[in-house]
């Protein structure tokens, strides 16, 4: 559906993008993570037709982004990282603004716009002015103004910045929803529980490069082995002896191919030495464990 | 295009300070200066009324600048811009749908003021062909150099200071302020480079000399030429402003 071909791009002397290379299957959600300042927000402004001056091209079927832009555009919704709305102009205003540059019009514009003030939770707050609006709604007007024409894909970038987390609750229901209908989501974000959570597939950005992209289940078979968290006041490291350990928040991470077995080692051993961990327990890698194993930082350190 | 330009316009008509910039305060202006000068021995009421109705709708046109900077900028720091970039729509139709609802309300404004005037001051229309011609002349070169300013600074605060530098520096060396013949020779020489001047040329041929629209091709040239420069000035700066818009 979407073959991103060696993108690159450059601002002066700083490489934004260098020879990005992937493909997003169609019907599925891909997760772009990286920190601020990754090369996320260019890599979705081309994806969106914003930017044009680049080298490598992307086809989003069939259509390629920089010889046939009109089309790909009308395939794509765009949900920008900042709120692009008219504050002083209705939830409806708004939504009739958005329709028509995709060029809807009368009843099919209506209609459009009845089903995406449903879909956004928004049909009884439509005649209300949006600075009248909280955070989420306002984000989630943001999301509705790309979704009226029906795009087959939509391109979301961090689309729960600075939102309380009921708002962020009902901005994932609306993107399951999407997902159930069918729709190819690009989903951009640096926080990783959202993408682990949300996304059939990930791609891990960093100073302009995709260090990694797959599915969570490949990345984890590639980088992340299961290991066993121990921490408590009177446990030391060499309490853990002789298994490979690492540091991670008060306690440690062991890690041994069979953490099982090195648990029922180590009952065993704090048994015997009456030392009480405070927690004990099976840890699974997570994303931001991988992204740490591929650039040596924490994606919150950035 | 219209629907940016619905939407524009819709914007506009609930901004009080567009109201306020470009009915109210000319008027003022007008009913303070006329009953200041009318007064005056030696000097035809009818070469006062002449001189400074179109005088200040011509100043008052170049303070829609001011609106159309801070659409432009407040688009620009919202993302609009880039969003509207990711849709269909062509980049001439972005800025025709921006463009179209300034002029209705510079168009719209003049015509307050001369009805204004009309009624009541029984200012003298002349040919309403060559008037309105006149009109839509002014109102491209307001707003094209208003689109050409919007694209081109980099905020709201540089983009006041600059309009009101155009309007007022425009308005006090073009003679819109008071009848050129009674300026030094070197302002006579100045103000025929400045557009100002030309727009209230032609209107005075209007206005008081009962001109048509043969009668005023050269302040209609020169304002179609400015009128031009603006709009080549806005297109070549918004490749740049499309680069500095948040997304």
């Amino acid at each position: 559906m979407i073959e991103v071909a060696r993108v690159s791009k450059s601002y002066g002397n700083l490489q934004a993008l260098a020879s990005i290379e992937f493909t997003i299957d169609k019907g599925t959600c891909f997760g772009l993570v990286g920190p601020n300042g990754a090369g996320k927000s260019t890599l979705m402004k081309i994806l969106a037709g914003i930017l044009q001056h680049f080298e490598g091209d992307i086809v989003v079927d069939r259509f390629s982004v920089t010889k046939e832009k009109q089309a790909v555009k009308q395939l794509i919704g765009y949900v920008p990282q900042e709120l692009c709305l008219e504050e002083t102009l209705t939830a409806r205003d708004n939504l009739l603004l958005f329709g028509r540059l995709y060029g809807l019009s009368g009843k099919d514009l209506h209609n459009r716009m009845e089903d995406v003030l449903e879909k956004i939770g928004l049909a009884e707050r439509s005649k209300d002015k949006v600075l009248k609006f909280s955070g989420g709604m306002k984000r989630r007007l943001n999301i509705g103004c790309a979704l009226l024409h029906e795009p087959a894909i939509i391109i979301m970038d961090e689309p729960t910045v600075g939102i309380d987390p009921q708002s962020r609750k009902s901005i994932f229901s609306i993107i399951e929803q999407l997902k159930a209908d069918g729709s190819t989501i690009i989903y951009s974000s640096h926080y990783m529980e959202e993408v682990e959570h949300l996304c059939d597939s990930i791609g891990l950005i960093d100073k302009g490069v995709l260090l990694e992209n797959g599915t969570m289940d490949r990345l984890l078979e590639k980088y992340g082995t299961p290991s066993l968290y121990v921490s408590g006041d009177t446990i030391e490291a060499e309490h853990l002896h002789p298994y490979p350990i690492t540091s991670k928040g008060d306690g440690f991470l062991v890690i041994d191919a069979d953490p099982l077995f090195v648990l029922e080692k180590l009952v065993i051993r704090f048994r015997e030495l009456e030392l009480q961990p405070r927690r004990l327990e099976l840890y699974y890698p997570k994303l931001e464990d991988i992204f740490f194993q591929l650039t040596g930082t924490m994606l919150r350190d950035n | 295009m219209w629907a940016i330009a619905r939407t524009e316009l819709k914007k506009n008509i609930q901004d009080k300070g567009i109201w306020f910039w470009t009915f109210i305060l000319p008027i003022l202006f007008i009913v303070v200066f006329v009953a200041v000068f009318s007064g005056q021995e030696g000097v035809e009421y009818k070469e006062i009324i002449t001189q400074i109705i179109p005088g200040y709708a011509v100043m008052f046109t170049f303070f829609i600048m001011i609106s159309m900077v801070i659409t432009f900028i407040k688009d620009r720091e919202r993302g609009m811009v880039a969003r509207i970039a990711s849709t269909p729509l062509p980049v001439q139709s972005y800025f025709l749908g921006k463009w179209v609802p300034f002029m209705i309300i510079v168009l719209l404004q003049i015509a307050v003021l001369f009805l204004f005037g009309f009624l009541v001051y029984d200012l003298p229309l002349g040919d309403p062909m060559a008037l309105i011609v006149m009109s839509l002349f002014q109102a491209f070169l307001a707003t094209s150099w208003g689109l050409a300013m919007a694209v081109l600074v980099k905020s709201e605060n540089m983009g006041i200071a600059l309009t009101q530098i155009l309007a007022l520096g425009g308005a006090l060396l073009g003679g819109l302020w008071m009848p050129i013949e009674i300026m030094p020779d070197i302002m006579q020489t100045i103000c025929k480079f400045i557009p100002q001047y030309w727009g209230l040329e032609g209107y005075k041929e209007i206005l008081l000399h009962g001109g048509g629209i043969l009668d005023i091709w050269v302040p209609l040239t020169i304002l179609l030429a400015c009128g031009v420069v603006g709009i080549l000035i806005a297109i070549s700066g918004y490749r740049r402003y499309l680069r500095l818009s948040k997304s």
